[in-house]
């Protein structure tokens, strides 16, 4: 059988293509303001993914009826502040909420 | 000199009515070890990532494939020696063996679906009402905080659980013909499936079929078809340090 490619939109599929391909830095950077940036990224990359799942476990369990409110009212106090100090430090280190979401190609977006 | 290289196949398989041409014009051969081989050719200069190059590997897996089956190798491996080829042989022979085995006669197609994401999520956003709310009395800041927070909560899993609806659909059409399948699912909020399906021969054009039928009862999404592949995500291997993933 011959090769098909067939579809109702290449141009979509082109932009979804380069969006992915995007992500990956051809050249690394090395000088040492980048260097310092890229290590705020990573770090603050990853307590942003701990902050995500940490919340998404809360939310399960107060779908689980397992939080008295008191316990759900404390929770969203803790978070609230935690995510006003995640704003603080991407502004101070100019980071914003795309910076910080990994393109893990075949495994899609990080969050 | 190199030996550059472009699948494994069965030591049985032999091309007899065509000189086949690699990269930079090689005349391609086999290396054998037991009952099987890698088809490789003689490289004189370092071939760097270009993409007239990638072409032509790809055109020489595809060549083998029409006559029989192939582990393609990655772009770009490049062995310095033939012992070093043997030696590789020896230590992935039963994984090779097997996924011969697996693989033989069967080709890859597969599946883009970019659906329209945004729009679907604003839908449930505005279906979701005051039942979803919590029952805390407190007016706080951390209250109205954590009832936001449910309120995304709620949407993204009813989000997720449409997703996960409509590929169940999609990947239905193309269940029935194929014998393996690997789904990479909503990996951004527009691309919905990423499929693989690993189908015999013979049942390509009934593949086919599914597809003309999946067209016609999917209007909002947008899709990319494309085969027959070697089968590249399909390849199993145990032993971790070589990947034949092109």
């Amino acid at each position: 059988m011959d090769r098909i490619i067939e579809t109702n939109s290449s141009e979509m599929f082109i932009e979804e293509r380069e969006k992915s391909q995007g992500t990956i830095p051809k050249r690394i950077n090395t000088d040492s303001e980048n260097v310092e940036k890229g290590l705020a990224k990573l770090v603050l990359t990853l307590i942003e993914l701990l902050r995500k799942l940490m919340e998404r476990q809360a939310m399960r369990r107060i779908e689980a009826d397992s939080l008295s409110d008191g316990e759900i009212e404390r929770i969203g106090d803790t978070f609230m502040k935690l995510e006003n100090k995640m704003a603080e430090l991407k502004e101070i280190f100019g980071l914003s909420d795309e910076d910080l979401n990994l393109n893990l190609g075949p495994l899609g977006d990080l969050m | 000199m190199k030996i550059y290289t472009y699948g494994i196949i069965d030591a049985h398989d032999r091309i007899r009515d065509e000189a086949i041409l690699g990269l930079e014009g090689a005349r391609i051969y086999t290396i054998y070890y037991l009952d099987i081989g890698i088809v490789v050719s003689e490289l004189e200069q370092q071939t760097r990532y270009i993409e007239d190059n990638i072409l032509e590997h790809e055109r020489v897996v595809e060549k083998l494939m029409e006559y029989f089956t192939v582990l393609p190798m990655r772009f770009l491996t490049v062995f310095d020696r033939k012992e070093d080829i043997i030696q590789m042989l020896k230590d992935y022979y039963r994984d090779f063996k097997k996924n011969l085995k697996r693989l033989r006669n069967k080709v890859e197609f597969g599946v883009k679906v970019i659906w329209p994401g945004d729009k679907v999520r604003e839908e449930i956003a505005s279906a979701y009402t005051k039942q979803y709310e919590l029952p805390i009395a407190n007016n706080s800041a951390g209250a109205k905080f954590i009832q936001e927070k449910f309120k995304e909560y709620k949407i993204d899993k009813k989000y997720e659980e449409e997703a996960n609806r409509q590929i169940e659909v999609i990947d239905k059409f193309f269940c029935e013909f194929a014998s393996e399948k690997k789904l990479e699912k909503h990996l951004n909020k527009s691309l919905l499936l990423n499929a693989y399906y690993l189908i015999d021969k013979e049942k390509q054009s009934t593949f086919k079929e599914g597809f003309e039928r999946l067209k016609g009862a999917a209007s909002g999404f947008n899709y990319l078809f494309s085969g027959p592949w070697p089968p590249y995500n399909f390849i199993i291997l145990n032993k971790k340090s070589y990947s034949l993933k092109a």
